[in-house]
């Protein structure tokens, strides 16, 4: 099988570079094991303080509604962050001061939501905070059961049910002029945050849970969906077990899936991800990339790896495979020519790109414009 | 009830504490026993919880060995609850010296370990993970102990017999009355209330932080602290323990328990100052490994969950204060003829499996010291069932543990719990592959609800997660770099910690 580019990896980046070469009338492949960090996604889009107009066309184009204003937003253990560019049911508020009296709504059994951090940070900026759990029959089944109240699985409900989540709501408003929700609506349809907003007479403020990500898993299924309608092959839980390297150029890949077929391109992108993803792999002695065998900048001795505080910058989390001005990775020293390694498999190797959200998408629309420019 | 005056204070808890609590207090003493943190939380609840038979100490150290075995008997038919009766083997590798197993063996014998040497063959039928290299294989009775269970069961019997309980209370200086101890000062770590507390004898059961509480006292002790580093693996690869029939040396055994197993340990002396933030180099983890696959090779390849390290509470002999002769047997000093001290009393050394041994000693000196004419009953008396609250239907707290919220609750209502590593100790939570990944916040939440103090609740779930991470990053690659990965990203950057 033959493509224009074939990518590796299927998270935030892989898409943005699948969707715009698609888009550009190439044809493109994505091989993806299943799991990327946009199941963990907060919604905001880490390291973008601007947001790119070619950003928020290809988004919108896939039916994500992103929405750009700098201020703060609210986290899930009750604290403010400040941020800029956001899904638009991520509320971004100029100052965290966003209402008097502040609803928080929970529901009970789900575990994943944390209302006394939330009425805590809430109160310390001088906000009154009640906190109910609401009790919906239609989430008995999954309460029953002590693995499956989950947010992907309430939020399935939930999309079904939204309009009964506004009632009831809206019953037990007495003086409040905000609500706080749990980011659990409109996983299929993304929409759902929108006729909450609506229907209730008061601001309505989505928070997140603990992963899975309803809007992360939401926004994924967008961009995949938007992909293979612009004609990409998406194939999902496949991954690469062979790479055919001549000199300083790649030919093809091998997957397991697709067995003794090879899957050949003019361009190949690697958007493995770092260490969760497996686009990068560590034993006690080395960090390697599995897929081309890479160079990784990192260090060698396994001191140098962590930092003794939890929250401090972790020296691991800034490895990742060396490239060239051109985003070409290099193997052995040399870089091959008709590679790309976007987003987080390139580690901090690259802070012009900045990190998370920021590093997938700028690093691929870099390597997107090289190889639209090569042809 | 809120009496300050006692017949014996026990400072400290951890199993030395809690079973000379016991049995005092099964002598009928009214007791207080005071501990600055959490119970189990020095070298009781960081060992490998080897239910020793002895076999290890029957070459070197005879006198160790009898006690162990004979504490071994007892602990099997008292703390039936806490203890897995698994035997182990001690096996010869082809770089070991042949003949030690004769030597070991007969050593076994003298000192009652029944010992029995079974062929290689049958070894590994016994134990299918052990290095199928061996040349010969001694099984002895040998099992695994949960020196937490331990631990709280003697305290609920102390409990049961009238005994009080301080937890997160330190004890800040000693009543005194010319040469004679009458109480201690106290200051509850949380809240900073100052209490006395009087009774006519104190026994000093702090382990290797005894040091400190005799200095209090005026009283000098030298001890040796003794880092013991360990690991442990996300799997219970073997079900006996494994040991290696040789001088014991580093990393050279295997103990099974729960769901998990356990190798360890090493020996490294480390100054007083650091006892307190003992923490596992990567070179003791390397090391750790590298031994610890030569009793069952499959260790090289199972994802280790958490490196930790406890400190030996050994004691110098009076009279050797260069620490040459240093003995793992058990200490109990009387204060009185040996320093003047009356009304104090420090019991330390020994193990974890000779705690009842060490408390029968301890409380038969207070008794001696109090005119009090009884005998101890602890050797015959079993401990208390731990009750295991009803699991409420309803969402689990921590998944790889299988901690439902019900769990949760009911020790945050009754086990006195006030923080999240409390809960740990409690209820595992935390303690499974995602190492609080997920289920902290979870649990941080609820006590946080419970305590209603989320200010409070948000630097402790910072400080779980410290704690949990220093136990991670010793071994930080493969499946726990991915783990590590994804969890110090939630928490920065998706929860906002």
């Amino acid at each position: 099988m033959r493509f224009d580019s074939v990518i590796i990896g299927g998270g935030l980046a892989g898409l943005t570079a699948g969707i715009s070469l698609q888009e550009e009338g190439r044809s493109t492949a994505i091989v993806s094991t299943g799991q990327n960090a946009l199941h963990f996604f907060s919604g905001c889009f880490e390291s973008l303080q601007e947001p790119p107009q070619r950003m928020q066309d290809l988004f919108a184009g896939a039916g994500v509604r992103l929405h750009y204003r700098e201020g703060v937003r609210l986290m899930p253990l009750g604290t403010f962050r400040p941020a800029a560019l956001a899904l638009a049911d991520i509320d971004l508020v100029p100052v965290p001061h966003f209402a008097d009296k502040v609803l928080i709504v929970g529901f009970a059994g789900f575990q994943d939501f944390f209302p006394a951090f939330l009425a805590d940070g809430l109160a310390r900026e001088g906000m009154q905070c009640r906190t109910v759990q609401l009790e919906l029959p239609e989430l008995e089944r999954l309460r029953l059961s002590p693995s499956e109240m989950r947010s992907v699985q309430i939020a399935r409900t939930l999309d079904r049910i939204w309009g009964k989540v506004i009632r009831e709501v809206k019953h037990l408003l007495r003086e409040e002029d905000a609500v706080v929700l749990p980011q659990v609506f409109g996983l299929q349809d993304p929409s759902v945050p929108e006729y909450i907003r609506q229907g209730l007479p008061v601001r309505v403020v989505f928070t997140g849970t603990l992963p899975p990500s309803v809007p992360g898993i939401r926004t994924q299924l967008l961009l995949k969906r938007r992909y293979e309608a612009l004609g990409g092959t998406y194939l999902a839980g496949d991954e690469v077990v062979t790479a055919h390297i001549h000199g300083d150029v790649v030919h093809g890949i091998a997957t397991r899936n697709l067995d003794s077929h090879c899957l050949e391109a003019g361009h190949f992108l690697l958007a493995s991800g770092s260490y969760f993803s497996k686009g990068l792999k560590s034993t006690p002695f080395d960090i390697a990339e599995p897929v081309f065998g890479l160079d990784v900048v990192h260090a060698d001795d396994r001191n140098a790896w962590y930092d003794t505080d939890f929250f401090a910058d972790q020296p691991y989390m800034q490895f990742g495979v060396k490239t060239d001005t051109a985003l070409h990775p290099l193997r052995d020293g040399q870089p091959l020519t008709n590679l790309y390694a976007i987003g987080s498999v390139l580690g901090a190797t690259r802070p012009e790109f900045g990190f998370g959200a920021g590093l997938a998408v700028r690093s691929a629309f870099a390597a997107v414009d090289q190889i639209l420019e090569s042809l | 009830m809120n009496t300050k005056e006692f017949d014996v204070i026990i400072i400290g808890g951890g199993i030395t504490g809690a079973g000379t609590q016991r049995d005092c207090a099964m002598r009928g003493l009214r007791t207080l026993l005071i501990e600055r943190s959490d119970i189990a939380t020095g070298a009781t609840g960081r060992n490998h919880g080897l239910l020793h038979s002895g076999a290890r100490y029957a070459v070197n150290d005879p006198e160790s060995a009898a006690e162990c075995i004979r504490e071994n008997k007892i602990l099997r038919q008292i703390a039936a609850q806490c203890i897995e009766p698994t035997d182990g083997l001690f096996i010869t590798l082809p770089e070991d010296d042949p003949d030690y197993q004769k030597v070991f063996v007969e050593a076994c014998r003298r000192a009652g370990i029944d010992a029995e040497v079974i062929d290689p063959a049958l070894a590994r039928r016994l134990e299918p993970s052990v290095n199928p290299a061996l040349t010969g294989a001694v099984r002895v009775p040998d099992g695994s102990v949960d020196p937490f269970r331990l631990c709280a069961a003697n305290m609920l019997d102390a409990k049961l017999h009238g005994g009080q309980v301080r937890l997160q209370t330190e004890v800040t200086g000693f009543i005194r009355e010319g040469d004679t101890v009458r109480g201690v000062h106290t200051r509850n770590i949380r809240t900073g209330q100052e209490e006395d507390f009087y009774a006519p004898v104190t026994v000093n059961a702090c382990g290797i932080w005894g040091q400190h509480i005799a200095r209090l006292a005026g009283v000098e002790i030298g001890m040796f602290p003794s880092k013991g580093a360990l690991l442990i693996f996300a799997h219970r690869i073997n079900n006996m323990v494994i040991n290696r029939c040789r001088k014991p040396s580093n990393a050279d055994i295997l103990v099974p328990g729960d769901t998990v197993c356990v190798i360890g340990t090493t020996s490294t002396r480390i100054p007083f100052e650091e006892c307190d933030r003992v923490a596992v180099t990567p070179g003791e983890v390397d090391l750790l490994i590298t031994e610890g696959a030569k009793l069952s090779p499959a260790l090289f390849s199972t994802r280790i969950l958490r490196a930790y390290a406890g400190v030996r509470p050994l004691v110098s002999a009076d009279d050797d204060p260069s620490g040459r002769n240093i003995s793992r047997g058990i200490v109990c000093l009387d204060h009185e003829s040996r320093d003047g001290l009356r009304g104090f009393i420090t019991i330390t050394g020994g193990k974890l499996m000779t705690y009842r041994l060490m408390a029968e000693m301890a409380t038969d000196t207070v008794c001696h010291k109090l005119g009090v004419d009884k005998s101890c009953s602890t050797a015959v008396t079993p401990l208390p069932g731990l009750e295991e609250p009803a699991s409420e239907k309803g969402a689990l707290i921590c998944e790889c543990e299988n901690v439902t919220a019900g769990k949760v609750a009911h020790a945050i209502d009754h086990l006195e719990v006030s923080t999240l590593t409390d809960l740990r100790r409690r209820t595992r939570v935390g303690m499974g592959t995602c190492q609080g990944g997920l289920c902290a916040c979870r649990a941080a939440d609820r006590l946080a609800q419970a305590n209603a103090c989320a200010e409070r609740e948000r630097n402790d779930l910072a400080d779980f997660m410290q704690e949990r991470w220093k136990g991670n990053f010793p071994i930080g690659w493969g499946d726990m770099l991915r783990e590590a990965e994804y969890t110090q990203w939630v928490y920065k950057h998706v929860l906002g910690l």
